[in-house]
């Protein structure tokens, strides 16, 4: 199986997802108005990258149903708005402190939730914290995996809301590390992305 | 975009802002001037390389902001960041007074809060002719260029966020705003 992306064409969202850090964690980059040309079914993940705008998706919201419906599996990382092609989506945005960081000795309160999880085999919870947008009420039976301050879910894992999977997450990792900017959201892809390749992909990592 | 700091400019009927998946070749053939904000997608923006170079080549004038990763002219190349950049290499200094920038302490928009950065990390590689109006660090890595195109028309590139939003002072921000538009309106040169 493989990793279909989608590419929206911003610089960094060209910078993480074909730069050769990043690229071979991507089988294909599709553009938003090019899905209705895609067979979603044979990729393993559809991966949306943050500040994907949500009008591009929304013509497609039908297809990516389907695609969750018959088992497939997306990740959609932050600032967008989701619930316009996507469903069970109940986000609540947050003023973001940019300078929490300034003070000695401050805390986000970013915490992980899920510690037995895979995924935090590869990340640690300061690989998660650089800021926050918001954070999520997801439905009954979603694995929370990491929560803001106020024990809030910023990432979880949703298989109830279809057959299929759906990782939804509010950090926005792709724009920072696309910036050249915020070394916490490289590290936070150094892990993701392997472990998106290995535990959703099923392919071992090299 | 930072809408507030164009609202004169928007409401006058001056600027009018059109979503990149909404533009036509009909909003090129009427501008005078442009503004491409850090989020373009770049890759969609390649349709109109006819019309951004009929737009140039009578003369219009271009704000380009972010880094350049898929050229829509020749002439332009490859965003190059600073390489393990450090706070050294992103102190500010001007080299040539453009009229947008002319009077305004280069220093003021070197920080946010006292954090070095934002303003840019890298450059948009010059054309041939172009002139450098600011840079960063020891390096004098030119952040900020304006390329008068020898078939017409005027670049001006700014390798990162829209530089009307750096710095703290909200009156220079203003200005670095209004400026902008009347350079790209022809009324400030």
């Amino acid at each position: 199986m493989t990793i279909l992306a989608i590419h929206p064409g911003a610089y960094y969202h060209i910078e993480t997802l074909e730069a050769p850090r990043y690229a071979h964690h991507f089988d294909v980059l599709v553009r938003p108005e090019d899905l209705p040309s895609v067979d979603l079914g044979k990729h393993a993940v559809v991966f949306i990258p943050c500040r994907t705008p949500a009008d591009r998706l929304a013509p497609h919201a039908a297809q990516l149903r389907a695609y969750l419906d018959q088992g497939g599996t997306i990740v959609a990382t932050g600032e967008t708005n989701w619930d316009v092609f996507l469903p069970g989506i109940n986000f609540t945005p947050q003023p973001t402190n940019w300078w929490w960081w300034l003070t000695p000795g401050a805390d986000l309160g970013v915490r992980v939730a899920s510690a037995g999880h895979s995924l935090f085999r590869r990340l640690g919870q300061d690989d998660l914290t650089w800021h926050l947008h918001g954070w999520f009420d997801p439905p009954d039976g979603a694995e929370v995996l990491a929560v803001n301050g106020e024990g809030k879910p910023i990432l979880y894992v949703d298989e109830v809301t279809t057959p299929g999977r759906m990782i939804i997450t509010s950090l926005d990792p792709c724009f920072h590390h696309g910036s050249h900017f915020m070394p916490a959201t490289t590290r936070f892809l150094d892990g993701f992305l392997p472990w998106m390749r290995e535990e959703l992909d099923g392919a071992q990592t090299k | 975009m930072t809408a507030p700091a164009f609202a004169d400019a928007i409401s006058s009927g001056l600027m009018k802002v059109v979503r990149e998946m909404d533009l036509t070749g009909e909003d090129f053939a009427t501008a005078r001037g442009l503004i491409t904000t850090t989020h373009l997608d770049q890759i969609g923006f390649q349709r109109f390389a006819p019309d951004v170079t009929a737009f140039l080549d009578r003369g219009g004038r271009w704000i380009y902001h972010g880094h350049i990763l898929r050229p829509i002219l020749a002439e332009l190349g490859i965003y190059r960041s600073i390489p393990n950049p450090k706070r050294p290499d992103f102190v500010q200094a001007r080299l040539h007074d453009h009229p947008i920038f002319a009077g305004i302490d280069q220093k003021m928009l070197e920080t946010n809060r006292g954090v070095a950065g934002f303003y840019g990390r890298g450059h948009n590689p010059p054309p041939p002719g172009a002139v450098v109006i600011n840079v960063l660090g020891p390096a004098q890595t030119p952040v900020d260029w304006v390329w008068a195109r020898p078939q017409g028309g005027e670049l001006l590139s700014h390798a990162g966020n829209e530089f009307w939003g750096c710095g703290d002072d909200p009156e220079i921000r203003k200005q670095l705003a209004g400026r902008a538009v009347a350079w790209l309106a022809g009324e400030l040169n």
